[in-house]
């Protein structure tokens, strides 16, 4: 029975989990690139919903798109500072560094808005659902929901619509989709304003489920996007999604057999043998062997 | 020297060693977020060898470039198919798997009434050899300056070099450097090899200025600060990540009334600096506009 619980609620986690790693592998699958700054994006958009809330007085669902919009927004602005002028192949790296300064400066503005260590952050109070013994936090269960919803949206957008079209095949290769007429540097911006709804749902859903924010909620959201990327397979969006919810599984039986401080050390022990014997991850084998990223040097 | 400008421009020395070490593994095209782990090692293994084992300074740091180097060596060989992107995660990895690790490392002695030693989360306290022996802040920065400048020296002497430039050629494009009779394998075991060593060093100091080190000090923001230092710096020569290093703590301390806003400006400023000259500073092209220019001079 312990068992189940516990693969209910890491689904449960790894369901956001996923939606941090399609951010990731959508911005990735675009641009080739690892914007550092997304965690502190969604930082900020959280920082800013907590910072207006009082003023505003919208409640939970008032939290929830602010922080959509504030992520958004600083998603969007972090393409346009820091990769839309590294475009080209030589500049990942660069792209990578500005990212991280735009990191630092978000994570600055986060912690001026926010001035105390934790700050609450109001969630959606449900009851909690019992089948048998198993138990199920009402908000959970609505998290879980949403994180399908999104991700239903977003295969409806990519593989429905003639945007969706545009920026599979920017993905696929950026260079005869320009030439077919995409506007590849738009389309780099609108899949980073993506990334920042898809990121500010994800941490709407976190934040909400801890009940409270630090600032070390950037870091913390980097890593596990980047980490459900990884294991699922670099470049494919499914790979993500699945790769989330391992990771959540993963997270939630390592710390119920051995405890939380070896939770962490368990998934980054994980994501190096990953790396190390199967570096496509689950997904990502086919991507991985055609990716120039792969071969591609600074 | 007053105190506070010493032990500043001796964090600034200890830095550029990472920053260094970064740049090293740059250099054969590669980026790598674990050089903290390297740092951390050599902290470790100099805080061991000397209050530990009560040896001398030198043997402490000849660990911790052993140290660094092998670790780096193993974790080359490791990840020696993976490239770009997929190596900068593995080391990040390996980084944190290691800091975790020293969570739950105990290992502490009963020396003069002080417990000495690891201590998971709390750390290695008491690494007292610069007291015991009497060295004062500045004469402990004159110490890592002079090991800085023969380093630096080192690789400057090196830079028109054979191995530099085969190196700079690997980074470049590792399938031209093998149609050349190069092993573009083996160049990049020895540089990541080197930057463990390079970092180990720059660690083992550390530990004896800090006296104290703990695995929180050497998370992944410490390894990306030295990786940015290298790429805002740039990578035409090896001064460049001390540009960097200068760049960030020397303004970072000058403008230290506006702490509070600081980083948002110096931020924007890194990135903005970037879409202006995406090489970092001594970008490879301006370096060698100059020496063009000033051979002509000479000539």
């Amino acid at each position: 029975m312990d068992v189940l619980q516990t693969s209910l609620d890491g689904l449960m986690i790894g369901s956001t989990y996923a939606l941090l790693g399609l951010s990731f592998a959508l911005i990735f699958g675009i641009m080739r690139r690892i914007n550092l700054a997304f965690g502190a994006c969604l930082l900020f958009g959280a920082a800013l919903a907590i910072y207006l809330e009082p003023l505003l007085g919208w409640g939970a669902w008032g939290l929830f798109f602010i922080t959509m919009a504030g992520a958004a927004l600083a998603s969007a602005y972090v393409e346009r500072l820091c990769f839309a002028p590294h475009s080209k192949r030589s500049g990942a790296v660069t792209a990578m560094i500005a990212s991280f300064a735009i990191w630092m400066q978000l994570d600055e503005i986060s912690s001026q808005l926010l001035p105390q260590r934790t700050h609450a952050y109001q969630g959606l109070e449900l009851p909690t659902l019992w089948l048998g013994e198993i138990s199920v936090r009402g908000d959970q269960l609505l998290h879980f929901g949403m994180a399908l919803v999104s991700i239903i949206l977003l295969y409806i957008l990519l593989y429905k619509t003639r945007l969706g079209l545009l920026i599979r095949a920017t993905a696929d290769s950026p260079e005869s989709a320009y030439l077919l007429g995409a506007r590849v540097p738009w389309l780099g911006f609108v899949v980073f304003f993506l990334a920042g709804i898809l990121g500010g749902v994800a941490a709407f859903m976190i934040l909400s489920a801890d009940g409270h924010i630090t600032p070390l909620f950037g870091l913390w959201s980097t890593f596990k996007g980047l980490i459900a990327m990884i294991i699922g397979g670099v470049g494919s969006l499914l790979g993500a999604v699945v790769g989330g919810l391992i990771l959540g599984l993963v997270e939630t039986h390592a710390g119920a057999a051995l405890g939380a401080e070896f939770r962490d050390m368990v998934t980054f022990g994980l994501v190096f043998l990953v790396l190390v014997i199967r570096p496509g991850g689950l997904m990502g084998v086919k991507v991985y062997r055609t990716d120039n990223a792969a071969q591609e040097r600074v | 020297m007053d105190l506070y400008l010493a032990s500043v421009l001796t964090n600034m020395t200890l830095i550029a060693f990472l920053a260094l070490s970064a740049y090293l593994v740059l250099v054969v095209g590669e980026v790598s977020f674990g050089q903290q782990a390297f740092f951390c090692i050599g902290a470790y293994l100099t805080a061991s060898v000397t209050a530990l084992a009560g040896a001398h300074i030198v043997w402490g740091l000849l660990a911790a470039i052993l140290g660094g180097a092998v670790c780096a060596l193993l974790l080359g060989l490791l990840t020696l198919r993976l490239s770009g992107l997929y190596f900068a995660i593995s080391t990040l990895c390996f980084a944190e798997l290691l800091r975790f690790s020293l969570l739950h490392i105990r290992f502490t002695r009963l020396i003069d009434g002080r417990e000495i030693g690891p201590d998971g989360p709390e750390g290695f306290s008491n690494i007292r050899w610069i007291f015991e022996h009497n060295y004062a802040v500045t004469d402990f920065l004159l110490l890592a300056a002079s090991c800085l400048i023969i380093l630096l020296g080192l690789l400057f002497g090196l830079q028109r070099s054979h191995l530099m430039l085969t190196a700079h050629m690997v980074g470049h494009d590792p399938v031209l450097a093998q149609s050349q009779g190069f092993s573009p394998h083996r160049y990049r075991l020895g540089f990541i090899a080197l930057s463990g060593a390079v970092a180990g060093f720059g660690g083992g100091l550390f530990a004896l200025f800090n006296t104290h080190i703990e695995p929180a000090m050497f998370g992944v923001m410490l390894g990306v600060h030295g990786l940015a230092y290298a790429i805002i710096g740039g990578l035409g020569t090896p001064l460049g990540p001390l540009l960097g290093v200068v760049l960030d703590i020397g303004l970072l301390e000058s403008i230290r009334q506006l702490a509070a806003y600081r980083m948002i400006v110096f931020g924007g400023l890194v990135a903005l600096l970037l879409v202006f000259r995406p090489e970092g500073i001594a970008s490879p092209r301006l370096v060698a506009r100059l020496r063009r220019r000033w051979g002509r001079r000479r000539v």
